[in-house]
């Protein structure tokens, strides 16, 4: 390929089937390393008017542009292009059009999970372990290698919720358990609600799991297993009683 | 027109957005007990909310002397006596309200122990008189959380995301609003809502000038646009906010922040390509400041390479003894935007050996949707000089106007958000109770039928490539810097692509079709653009966020006006000026005072001999940075700060 263009395939899915087309990038300096989102956008100017994918903030933030690259989940914003890259939408979420996924499946699961009463003193301070989970953009790379995730049926169903969780939906629970505000009466509805997602598997398949995290936060460490532990503890007390 | 592809539903209110005014306003809603349903284009609070610094102002946080009258006295001075008093109070009054709610929902600042508040940032941004600025770790992410934990929370919140809200459905005999309709994406359907009320918290216009923007790419002026289509008044829609210091290159870092004033510290200039200073003491200017210096080199032809000009802070690098501390300064006071700009101009950038290219970004609409205090929409009639409340209709957060005027302080939009998005909220649950009457399934029908109409399978233009002519018009004549000349000339531009947009190919299908999502927005993009184009024209001295190159600034004792935008019952803008009320003459001149010594100040420093100068910054920055060890680490970027403001 000449050095100033770059070749790609881009996966389309349209009217049920899907497919491979190429596309040739201009580079717009013979130095430039463009992102895959550069790509994509030039590629809706260039060639195919319709070209459907998602992005928003262009700078890792919003969490919306995933993509999978040569089959593994990057973030198209600020993931550069090679040479006769793959790019096609996530494998763990069903496909609408092109690369855009329908993600709400996620968040409904959750509905009503955070019913915690505000009576409290808000000039507490947080741990940083719970500022670490802050950090979260919701770009459902972790999705990619999860063995929980992997029960749902994808299908596309209108908006239903998925039945099984996944280690976003964890990070929220975690993030709620730990919250210096959410009083000790509440933990065990979080734990229940871990476990009505399916948190047990994580317990049986805890040294074989492979999940990585979008923007590197340690969702072993962090998330799954204090969670466990929390669950286990929980029971514990439980039959002390 | 097919039956099967439209949904019917019903709810009580209906909230347009889901970031920061958008969950509050929902929230206020479902406390009242409401049925609500929340219909964004973006995932769930994926928004300007989730990617912003997370700076926010909360009042009395830093300074027991932060009263009401002093804050909403801020904000309305440094607006250039724009913002209408009532709703600058209002703001004053609820900020510490507001922000306690979303602590409520996770929010988690750092706490100043002595004063038992939350801790505010160690310099005080600049244009504010006291410290109450408020950052958090992982910046606009801390809020993107606690909106999507609230929107999750209450079980009579339904919500729909990738879904395109139209326009507001009104029943014409009186006027009063009865639900709305938007494009389902995802699901492939017309939805067909029928509610009391409808809340517009859709974010804001920079998309008009991508990739010269550094917000999210939703911001196409769909707010507005459902605005003044159903029938309110549009404000000040010339104030659009400007960052000074953005990115002009690489292409993917194209328009993203690298830098605040403050970020120049006290030595860094601004220089055109011939290397001549064209602004000084960089760190106490405000945004429109630089963005004016920067805009004035541009049109003269001594610009950069890519329409900007050069920061350079080589010498606060370069001296002796401050120089390693500037560094430090550099690396923590915005670490997010000092990362754009290391990665985007390389590393002797990074170390500040050479000067950073940097070109001004749209980043905040200041005007927008005419509305009261508690975010209800007004229309005006020139007549009687006299607004009207569009019943069942409100905006809040970007898409209000009439707080900010020609001015925004930093970190002021969290709270705006916060603030109006719940008022709105609870404002429309009370009017909704006292609403029972059925609505009608007839006031429906001619929207459903202009939704089909938008498909063309014969269409000869792309909309998207018309949305990118756009773009780079809109910077060209109704950016940053602007003459009537060109604001002329984007007039009859803008006249000729509506032309276009009636030939536009958008095939017929509903799964997620894009070329009718581009249409939509482009549609919306081309309404706003022509309130900002009619807005500019009437504001024909320099005020606010842009330049007029071919007149003065405003000269202080002129009587403040903002401009109001209408439709007319053919579609056609309209412009009017209404007077507002000038600040007493007292509190202005102590103002302004305060803003010269300031200044003065930097200067006299400057003349200085070199190791007296080296000295006395080095102090300085001990204190910054001393103050800043035992503060919280932020990942801020919006700080206007001023290192020689800091609070003692
Ligand atoms: C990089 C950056 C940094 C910033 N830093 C700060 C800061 O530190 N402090 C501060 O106070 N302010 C800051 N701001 C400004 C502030 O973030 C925004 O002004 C504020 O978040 C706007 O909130 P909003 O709720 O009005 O709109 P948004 O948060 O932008 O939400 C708009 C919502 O409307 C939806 N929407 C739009 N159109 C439609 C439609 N037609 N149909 C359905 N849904 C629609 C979108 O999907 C989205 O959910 C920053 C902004 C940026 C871009
Ligand atoms: S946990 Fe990490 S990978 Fe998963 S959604 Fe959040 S940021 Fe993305
Ligand atoms: S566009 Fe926002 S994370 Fe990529």
């Amino acid at each position: 390929m000449d050095s100033d263009k770059l070749k790609v395939r881009i996966k389309l899915f349209r009217d049920k089937k899907s497919f491979e087309v190429e596309y040739i990038y201009k580079k717009k300096s013979l130095n430039e390393r463009p992102m895959v989102l550069d790509v994509l956008l030039q590629a809706q100017e260039e060639k195919i008017d319709d070209l459907s994918f998602r992005y928003g903030c262009r700078a890792r933030n919003c969490g919306v542009c995933t993509v999978d690259i040569n089959g593994k989940p990057r973030l198209a914003c600020r993931a550069r292009v090679k040479d006769d890259d793959l790019i096609s939408p996530i494998s763990t979420l069903p496909v609408i059009k092109d690369l855009i996924v329908k993600r709400d499946g996620i968040p409904r699961q959750m509905i009503g999970y955070n019913r915690i009463p505000f009576k409290n003193n808000l000039n507490v301070e947080a741990e940083s372990s719970y500022h670490n989970l802050t950090a979260c953009i919701e770009c459902y790379a972790c999705l990619d290698g999860c063995p929980l995730h992997k029960k749902n049926n994808l299908e596309v169903k209108n908006n239903d919720a998925y039945s099984y969780g996944n280690p976003f939906s964890f990070l929220k629970l975690q993030r709620l358990y730990i919250d210096p505000l959410t009083p000790e009466e509440e933990k065990k509805g979080i734990i229940e609600k871990a476990k009505s997602l399916g948190l047990e598997t994580y317990k049986k398949e805890y040294k074989n799991l492979k999940i990585k995290c979008g923007v590197g936060i340690n969702l072993k460490d962090e998330v799954i297993k204090p969670l466990l532990n929390a669950a286990f503890s929980y029971q514990n007390e439980k039959k002390n009683k | 027109m097919d039956k099967n592809k439209i949904i019917k539903l019903e709810y009580d209110v209906i909230v347009v957005g889901s970031g920061g005014s958008g969950s509050s306003a929902a929230q206020a809603a479902a406390e009242a007990g409401l049925n609500v349903i929340v219909i964004s284009k973006d995932p769930l609070a994926s928004s300007d909310t989730k990617i912003c610094e997370g700076v926010m102002t909360v009042r009395g946080a830093g300074d027991e002397n932060d009263t009401e009258e002093e804050l909403a006295n801020n904000i309305k001075l440094a607006g250039g006596d724009l913002p209408d008093k009532k709703i600058t109070e209002a703001f004053a009054k609820d900020s510490k309200v507001a922000y306690d709610r979303l602590r409520e929902h996770g929010l988690r600042p750092s706490i100043n122990k002595k004063r038992n508040t939350p801790k505010t940032l160690a310099i005080a941004m600049g244009g504010h008189n006291k410290s109450r600025s408020v950052g958090h770790k992982n910046s606009g992410l801390s809020f993107g959380h606690v909106n999507w934990d609230t929107i999750i929370k209450f079980k009579n919140i339904a919500y729909f995301e990738d879904c395109w809200f139209l326009d507001v459905v009104k029943n014409m005999s009186n006027e009063k609003i009865v639900g709305g309709i938007a494009y389902d994406a995802s699901n492939g359907k017309l939805l067909s809502i029928k509610a009391k009320a409808v809340i517009i918290a859709a974010g804001g216009l920079s998309t008009l000038f991508f990739p010269k923007t550094d917000t999210m790419r939703g911001n196409t002026g769909d707010s507005y646009a459902i605005g003044i289509r159903a029938g309110a008044a549009l404000v000040d829609m010339e104030q659009i906010q400007f960052l000074p210091f953005c990115l002009a290159s690489p292409p993917s870092y194209e328009g993203l922040l690298a830098g605040e004033p403050a970020t120049g510290s006290f030595l860094g200039v601004l220089r055109d390509k011939y290397n001549k200073v064209i602004l000084d003491s960089v760190y106490l200017r405000t945004r429109a400041e630089c963005s004016e210096a920067i805009m004035r080199a541009v049109a003269d032809g001594r610009g950069s390479p890519n329409g900007g000009a050069f920061l350079d802070m080589t010498a606060n690098k370069k001296a002796k003894r401050s120089g390693k501390f500037f560094m430090e300064y550099l690396k923590s006071a915005l670490p997010s935007a000092y990362d754009n700009a290391r990665q985007a101009l390389g590393k002797e950038a990074g170390k500040a050996e050479v000067p950073w290219e940097v070109r001004p970004s749209a980043h905040y609409m200041m005007g927008g949707i005419k509305v009261d205090e508690f975010g209800r929409a007004l229309s005006y009639n020139k007549v009687s000089n006299k607004t009207k409340k569009i019943k069942g209709f409100y905006a809040a957060g970007q898409a209000m106007g009439g707080l900010f005027g020609s001015n925004r302080l930093g970190s002021t939009s969290l709270t705006e958000v916060a603030v109006f998005g719940y008022r709105a909220g609870k404002d429309a649950a009370e009017y909704v109770k006292q609403n029972k009457k059925k609505i009608d399934d007839t006031h429906f029908d001619i929207h459903h039928k202009k939704f089909f109409q938008l498909f063309n399978s014969n269409g000869k233009f792309k909309a998207y490539n018309l949305k990118i002519d756009l773009q780079r018009k809109s910077w060209k004549y109704i950016g940053a810097a602007r003459k009537k000349k060109d604001l002329l000339a984007m007039q009859s531009y803008l006249d000729g692509l509506d032309e276009k947009v009636k030939d536009v190919l958008v095939k017929p299908n509903l799964s997620w079709n894009q070329q009718l999502i581009e249409k939509l927005e482009l549609q919306n993009m081309i309404l706003s653009a022509k309130a900002v184009t009619l807005a500019s024209l009437n504001r024909d001295f320099s005020l606010g966020g842009h330049v007029r190159l071919d007149e003065k600034r405003k000269r202080i004792f002129s009587k403040p006006f903002s401009t109001l935008i209408l439709m007319d019952s053919s579609s056609k803008l309209k412009l009017e000026k209404i007077q507002r009320e000038r600040t007493n003459f007292i509190t202005f001149i102590k103002y302004k005072i305060n803003e010269l010594y300031r200044l003065y100040n930097a200067k006299f420093i400057r003349i200085l001999p070199d190791f007296v100068k080296d000295r006395i910054i080095e102090n300085k920055y001990k204190k910054i940075l001393g103050s800043k060890a035992e503060s919280i680490e932020i990942q801020a970027g919006s700080l206007e700060a001023a290192p020689a403001e800091i609070n003692k």
